[in-house]
């Protein structure tokens, strides 16, 4: 299957290390990536295609490594690599974990993550690459090959970073994956940029809750011949987003977009609206998209919305913004459903679910989006399990007072007893428990 | 509990129609044999291409021709296809193989909506009938206008000129096969590369030219020149 570099070849590394091809993991556009292992470590390696591994090419990777990577979940490059007896060069990179998984086992229905698992992921991606655009960086390649995700967390890890770049500095000439590109890069009149990234992002998480694209509705379904001219309309010349408020012209058609017209009246308004701006005022005006801290911010809240049904156990989302009297059903069993119990902390809203854990993210406003070692999690009273409470599992003392005025003391350890009406201090934020 | 609900992501059919020349001199030299090696050989690239690939439902057939034509392997989902080997005897019948190719991108049986079929045709000789009229039937078939034509000869008495007429595109070539080891490179690049480029073009420079209306990547360079030459 491999063509460039046969299995037990040694190869240098920049730093002077011999590398050892092991096995082969995949061939892409641009060259072939082979499990590899550097003196004692296992790492990933990936030797270009003549024609590929050109002097611009080896000056990024020059930069990126000099860089280093902008967080964690990118698999960035290491160090460069070469080899006597083959042409051109490689670089090495951290090996992807294998219990990930790609996004077209998602998509081919190959993987069920939870929808908290996937609104994990997402949340995790918009942190990505708001933190590679931090650095100045832009991806311009952002679509279903490169990215993995972790189907019981919702960890994510981003391959293939070898095209990224200092935004606008250097044409490297990669355009994106079609389907993912910006209309005005599909029409020609711009380059990949972070703008034309975001609007990537936004199609990638668009696909990832609704396993559908954006603008494949009505104009897609009259499109007879998917060839690149066709796709070069739906995609750029004249875009609409499926749901678009004030044009129905291109609605999701049953029997052939199901999937749009299941997922999507699922999720809260205002996730709703975010969607909306990204593919209406978003899709012509690069400054109108929503940024990475957006979708972040609306990602992690959707997580916090999450009730599982009491009657199939099935997770529905707990619109904060519907009103409280309007009946609600479960999407996978129709039973009714009551509101659920939450935990108002400042403007926001947790569901509290009998799994339910709050983290530094929720209980500490100085460490937002930390979502590490929990600091609180609902468990059954262990004498009596049909009493719920929240464990306090931070190392500060939290203060309650009850509906009817008094205060406790809740020690690292203890729990409170759910009920409605409840008031928290934790340390520098209070919360709430209603109904 | 992982429930979530709908289906796989929406897919369009890509059919992928193999069109071999089993005249009497695929016989000579081994040609037949090579071919259903290469097209062995060139299977699970194709299948973890199509299993990568979200956007379309891969469906692949076989037609061979010599006095005549038939279809050799009816239309069938990638994961499920299977090579049974090709035998050569008899005439070039290019023509009636074009004219059964044109008859099955008619709507119907063909439907409406689909990603432009992919056809490769394999030919080492001279057509023995009217391929004009086959060609034509093929041309006036809106599927078979649009359908991303690939040829391959194997030898150098292919008729090129007929080949090129086929693919229908002054830019792109018949590719030559004069040896077993292009042939199957030929093969594998059709199969992953084209097959890939048809549904959903990877990710792509700028100025990749357009032909057929997909963009078709480079062909790969041969691995060893040396092996180039003529070795039937
Ligand atoms: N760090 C890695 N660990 C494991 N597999 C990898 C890694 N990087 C790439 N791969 C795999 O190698 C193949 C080609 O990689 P890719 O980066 O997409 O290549 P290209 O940029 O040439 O298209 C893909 O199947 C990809 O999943
Ligand atoms: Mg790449």
């Amino acid at each position: 299957m491999h063509q460039l570099l046969p299995l037990g070849t040694t190869v240098q590394s920049a730093s002077g290390h011999p590398c050892t091809v092991e096995t082969f993991l995949g061939g892409g556009g641009q060259g072939e990536v082979y499990r590899a292992n550097l003196v004692d470590r296992v790492l990933a390696l990936k030797w270009y295609f003549p024609e590929q591994a050109t002097p611009a090419q080896r000056n990024n990777l020059e930069v990126l490594i000099r860089k280093g990577p902008p967080s964690a979940p990118f698999l960035w490059p290491l160090e460069l690599a070469a080899a006597d007896d083959f042409p051109g060069f490689g670089y090495l990179m951290p090996l992807r974990e294998p219990h990930y998984k790609g996004l077209v086992d998602l998509m081919k229905r190959r993987t069920e993550p939870t929808f908290r698992a996937l609104a994990t992921a997402g949340m995790q991606l918009a942190q990505a690459f708001l933190d590679l655009h931090t650095q100045g960086l832009c991806y311009r390649d952002i679509s279903f090959g490169n990215v993995f995700f972790d189907p019981e967390t919702g960890a994510i890890q981003v391959c293939d970073n070898d095209n990224v770049a200092i935004d606008r500095a250097v044409d490297s000439g990669v355009l994106g994956t079609p389907r993912f590109i910006a209309p005005e890069v599909v029409r020609g009149e711009a380059a990949p940029s972070t703008q034309t990234d975001l609007f990537s992002l936004s199609v990638l998480l668009f696909y990832l809750l609704h396993i559908h694209h954006p603008l494949e509705g009505r104009r897609e379904a009259e499109i007879k011949c998917f060839d690149l001219p066709a796709m070069n309309r739906l995609y750029g010349d004249e875009p609409l987003f499926i749901f678009d408020p004030h044009d129905e012209g291109n609605r999701p058609v049953p029997g052939l977009h199901d999937n749009a017209l299941a997922y999507w009246p699922l999720y809260p308004q205002s996730l709703r609206d975010l969607f909306t701006r990204a593919f209406t005022a978003g899709l012509h005006d690069p400054e109108e998209r929503v940024r990475e801290s957006e979708w972040r911010a609306a990602l992690g809240q959707l997580r916090d919305t999450i009730r599982h049904c009491e009657h199939c156990g099935a997770e529905n989302f707990h619109d904060v913004g519907r009103p409280a009297d309007e009946p609600f059903a479960c999407w996978h069993c129709d039973q009714g459903l009551a509101p659920p119990l939450r935990l108002r902390l400042g403007r926001e809203q947790v569901v509290l679910n009998r799994d339910t854990e709050l983290f530094p993210h929720h209980l500490d406003r100085l460490r937002r989006y930390d979502f590490g070692a929990p600091l609180a999690s609902v468990q059954p009273h262990p004498q009596h399990p049909q009493i719920w409470g929240l464990n306090n599992r931070s190392a500060t003392t939290w203060v309650i007072t009850t509906a009817e005025g008094t205060t406790r003391d809740v020690e690292p350890g203890r729990s409170l007893t759910l009920a409605a009406g409840v008031k928290i201090r934790f340390g520098n934020l209070e919360g709430e428990i209603h109904r | 509990m992982a429930i979530r609900p709908g289906g796989e992501l929406a897919t369009r059919p890509l059919h992928f129609i193999w069109i071999a020349d089993c005249s009497g001199s695929m016989s000579t030299d081994g040609k037949i044999q090579a071919l259903n090696n290469a097209i062995r050989e060139a299977l699970p690239l194709m299948r973890s291409v199509a299993d990568d690939n979200p956007n379309a439902e891969v469906l692949v057939r076989a037609l061979r021709f010599s006095g005549g034509a038939e279809w050799h392997v009816k239309p069938t989902p990638i994961g499920e296809f299977k090579w049974t080997d090709l035998r050569a005897h008899g005439q070039t019948d290019l023509g009636y193989a074009l004219n059964m190719v044109a008859e099955e991108l008619r709507i119907p049986p063909m439907s409406e909506r689909a990603l432009p079929p992919v056809l490769v045709l394999i030919s080492d000789g001279q057509p023995s009938d009217d391929y004009i009229g086959g060609l034509e039937a093929l041309m006036h078939e809106p599927w078979g206008k649009k359908a991303v034509r690939i040829a391959i000869a194997i030898g150098e008495d292919a008729d090129t000129d007929v080949l090129q007429q086929f693919i229908g595109h002054p830019d792109l070539k018949p590719l030559q096969a004069n040896n077993p080891e292009a042939l199957v490179r030929h093969i594998k690049w059709v199969s992953t590369a084209v097959l890939k480029s048809a549904s959903s073009p990877a990710s792509q420079a700028a100025g990749v030219p357009l032909l057929t209306h997909m963009p078709l990547p480079a062909l790969p360079p041969a691995s060893d020149p040396t092996l180039v030459d003529d070795v039937w």
